[in-house]
């Protein structure tokens, strides 16, 4: 095991950075700055192309001043020591001070945070990387007649940050790995595809698929072609991890990012301490949480990780905040204020967020179905805070008749309904856990890497 | 730093060809939270983006091969230039491709992309548009704030490619993005949720936005659920837009790609319908991959490789005309290369807008949706309704929940398109679409 470092051109500024915020001082009640570099590598192995590259790249900074009221920032891409000290003077200069009172820095932390990687992926060359995807491609491609191309995609992302404001000097250096394999198969009539997803925050071991995974993902790919649309309606339904973790994101966890509290966009306000669910529901949300991609060390806004219990047995007991939302509302700081990038502001999001584990052997979810779907593999979803309806697209669903899967699929598979519904309807809790990883978008921008899951789900809703 | 690069592609081994982006751009971003001010930002960003191209003979079989590579250069890293440009080199020398090559000089269209109004002076720009967002606000009863953003970006592209295409031009986008709340009987509220992209401020009439957004938010207030079944069922406006351009890459475009057919992935062919083995019964649908729309989003003078933007004809009266074709897979798939796909453009069909709510019903009409992206390779669609109507006879009520589901092609081959049209940032067509049977989840 070993921790990553801060980056060069990071430790190059990370010392420089309380200058910085003491220039913001001098006018502003409250300043801080967020230095962040973000290096990669992707690789991409179809039938018939084939490519290695760098990942998405960006250096840059963002300078935040509180002006008695609300935060004006200038953000740079640059980590030009020089460059940040002319923009500090400048945005201390031009702030539009008013009267009011100001956030406070928190405790004093220097440190550096870091997640221990198994396997460094410095330690092997980009064309290590290139073998291990063509390796998957060659396999996939030999298991069925019906595959007309397989697309195996690697990214690893270093994403390094330096933070500081009166009290704090922190900063964080992780790998994010993502490993996407689809395959697209077709019976000359019609094109269908299917894939599998290996992420998380660490090292090459993340990008580790068996023969039988890859097998597996074949024949579900197969069978998809003689998929059918479901008949809609309400049906009993057993989600998996990946269905059940985006319900939990998209159903709650948008709900109670506090910036919506704020903005009066969110109906969980008034349920504060009230049941909005069956007692089985545990959620919560994690951005500490070892290895899950959406995981961090230290918030965009100097706040260091912990979990936050968000419905303890089906009550909303706590929301995830950012720093403006915490000081609006007077509410406690969560590790949750988040930006796209140096470039965009700060929002409450969601990091790892998931279903605790109960206590139901998975088989015997599925037994307990006399009539229902088995749904897999979520492939998109979307929030309605204020509303809260839901809806989570599912590209698998099977049938169950008499506790027995039954092989008849449908695809895609849309699952809508209120949410407290929804949540009121989990009947059992299985003893099983994953998380899934991906973006996350605040409505249809603002993407930051996510987790969701949990353990599979017993429920009904609506599917159509 | 750019010279220096420059000089440094012509003579390093190993790179054969190259192409330079040279990106600056500028970003003023403006957030109510309520009606009060919630933060006020500038962002200022350049880059260097450096794609390689490395010829040799393929590791099996010794067939000549090319790789390309990426690496993006940012300000301060002059003394990096040697090193990176060596690393893409190796990159680009580890896979291989069948050869390729790139466009040479050309003329560039004039396109109206950049507008001067949001380039002088963004910040007054964006406070402007808040003030006006404010004052319409004023006009519509029970309706508030909860949030409001607007973005003015400005980015300059220059391109040079090493078989001698330059060109440089100046882009402008402005987002506008708010939700309103509409209060009701016991103090019960709901949202509706509008963000506009384009890239003129001519292009948003936020008086018009506001009175319709407010007059969802309060229609949301009674909407109930729909009834299950199969039903006539019109999708208008943005609900169209996301419809018929998905959030990522629309159906449309990905059937159409040279590249996803060099891939074999999609399964149109040129001269052939795109409604496979369904017989037609509505509009045939004609479709334009427009790069030189004035003041799409999707618009620019020329591509990322340097071929010229232009207007190509994919499909008509439902037949497949061209693929669209960067350089690369024009080549691989021996079409003329035409360039970036740039905006989607279709043609107005048949049916007069007034004429779309015939029939007795139950017919829906969904104005917003959750979210909808159909599938790109099967064009399967599922997406919740936000907010939608459903008329039987001269009773209409508004609806939300639910689902509506189908597929995209089967779909428009009953469909009719209306005589209007309506420019969307990156799509320019039908305003509403009026579909024979699609599948409606509810109550």
């Amino acid at each position: 095991m070993t921790d990553s470092v801060l980056p060069l051109e990071l430790q190059a500024i990370r010392s420089r950075l309380p200058e910085l915020v003491a220039s913001l001082e001098r006018r502003a009640p409250y300043g801080a700055i967020l230095a962040s570099s973000q290096s990669g590598l992707q690789v991409t192995v179809t039938d018939r192309e084939a490519r290695v590259s760098e990942g998405p790249r960006s250096q840059g900074a963002v300078l935040s001043a509180w002006n008695g009221a609300f935060l004006e920032e200038r953000a740079l891409g640059s980590l030009e020591a020089e460059a940040l000290a002319t923009a500090a003077r400048t945005l201390a200069q031009e702030l539009s001070l008013r009267a009011g009172p100001a956030p406070e820095p928190g405790e004093p932390r220097d440190e550096h945070l870091t997640f221990p990687v198994e396997i460094d992926p410095q330690s092997q060359s980009p064309r290590d990387k290139l073998e291990l995807c063509r390796r998957y491609h060659a396999t996939l491609r030999g298991l069925d007649p019906r595959i007309v191309n397989v697309m195996v995609a690697y990214s690893e992302s270093t994403e390094a940050k330096a933070y500081a404001n009166r009290t704090r000097l922190l900063s964080q250096s992780l790998i994010r790995i993502r490993l996407q394999i689809t395959v697209f198969v077709s019976d000359g009539q019609k094109v269908q595809r299917d894939w599998l997803g290996k992420d998380g925050t660490g090292g090459l071991e993340i990008a580790r698929a068996s023969d039988d995974e890859l097998r597996a993902l074949a024949q579900q790919a197969v069978a998809l072609l003689a998929a059918e649309r479901i008949e809609p309606g309400f049906y009993d339904v057993v989600c998996d991890p990946s269905v059940a973790g985006v319900v939990a994101h998209e159903a709650f966890g948008h709900g109670v990012e506090t910036d919506m509290f704020v903005k009066g966009r969110a109906r969980a306000a008034e349920y504060l301490g009230r049941r909005v669910g069956s007692p089985l529901v545990n959620l919560l949300d994690d951005p500490s949480a070892p290895g899950a991609y959406g995981s961090y060390l230290l918030d965009d806004e100097g706040e260091v990780a912990r979990p936050t219990t968000i419905l303890r047995e089906g009550i909303f007991v706590q929301g995830l905040t950012d720093l403006y939302s915490a000081f609006r509302l007077g509410i406690p700081r969560t590790a949750n204020g988040r930006r796209q990038s140096y470039a965009r502001k700060a929002y409450a999001r969601m990091s790892n967020t998931y279903f605790a584990r109960g206590d139901t052997p998975v088989e015997d979810l599925i037994a307990g179905l006399e009539r229902g779907v088995l749904l897999s593999k979520t492939s998109s979803g979307m929030e309605d805070p204020k509303g809260w309806g839901v809806q989570v697209e599912a590209n698998v669903g099977e049938e169950v008749v008499g506790g027995r899967r039954t092989g008849r699929l449908f695809s895609p598979v849309g699952i809508t309904g209120y949410v407290p519904d929804i949540l009121a309807s989990v009947s059992a809790v299985g003893s099983d856990f994953a998380l899934d990883g991906g973006n996350c978008g605040k409505g249809w921008k603002e993407w930051v890497p996510v987790s969701s899951g949990g353990p599979h789900l017993r429920l009904k809703a609506r599917l159509g | 730093m750019r010279d220096r690069l420059l000089a440094t592609l012509e003579h390093t081994p190993g790179v054969n060809d190259w192409r330079l982006r040279h990106v600056r751009s500028t970003s003023t971003q403006y957030y109510l939270a309520r009606r009060e001010p919630e933060n006020e930002r500038s962002v200022q960003c350049e880059r260097l983006e450096v794609e390689v191209y490395n010829d040799h003979p393929a590791a099996q079989g010794g067939q000549p091969s090319r790789g390309a590579a990426s690496v993006s250069l940012l300000p301060g890293e002059e003394a990096q230039i040697g090193a990176r440009i060596e690393q893409a080199v190796f990159m680009a020398g580890l896979t291989d491709n069948p050869p390729f090559g790139l466009p040479g000089p050309a003329v560039y269209p004039q396109v109206l992309t950049a507008d001067r109004l949001l380039e002088i002076e963004p910040a007054r720009a964006c406070r402007e548009l808040a003030g006006e967002l404010l004052d319409a606000l004023e006009r519509e009863p029970d309706v508030s704030l909860a949030s409001a953003e607007f973005f003015v970006d400005r980015q300059e592209t220059a391109l040079q490619n090493s078989r001698g295409a330059r060109g440089e031009e100046t882009g402008t986008t402005l987002l506008v993005d708010f939700v309103l709340l509409a209060r009701g009987d016991g103090g019960r509220e709901t949202e509706s949720h509008v963000e506009v992209r384009r890239r003129a401020r001519g292009g948003v009439d936020l008086g018009e936005l506001v009175r319709r957004q407010a007059q969802y938010a309060r229609d949301t207030l009674r909407a109930s659920e729909p009834v299950t079944g199969r039903f006539p069922v019109i999708v208008s406006g943005e609900a169209l837009h996301q419809l018929m351009g998905g959030m990522f890459m629309s159906p449309l475009a990905f059937r159409s790609s040279a590249q996803y057919k060099h891939q074999g992935l999609s399964p149109w062919e040129v001269g052939q319908s795109i409604y496979g083995q369904v017989s037609r019964s509505g509009d045939p649908l004609t479709v334009y991959a427009n790069a030189v729309l004035p003041w799409g989003l999707g618009s620019a003078a020329f591509d990322d490789d340097g071929l010229p933007g232009r207007r190509l004809l994919l499909i008509e009266h439902g037949v497949l005309q061209n693929f669209w074709a960067p350089q690369r897979y024009a080549e691989y798939l021996h079409v003329p290369p035409t360039g970036a796909f740039g905006n989607l453009e279709i043609l107005p069909g048949s049916m007069p807008m007034a004429d779309m709510w015939q029939g007795i019903g139950p017919l829906y009409h969904v104005v917003a949706f959750s979210s909808m992206s159909p599938d790109p390779v099967t064009a399967d669609f599922v997406g919740e309704i936000r907010l939608g109507y459903e008329r039987r006879g001269s009773e209409v009520r508004p609806i939300k929940g639910g689902s509506l589901s189908g597929n995209l092609f089967s779909g428009l081959a009953h469909a009719h398109l209306s005589q209007e049209t309506v420019m969307l940032g990156d799509y320019l067509g039908p305003e509403a679409v009026r579909f024979r049977e699609l599948t409606v989840s509810g109550k």
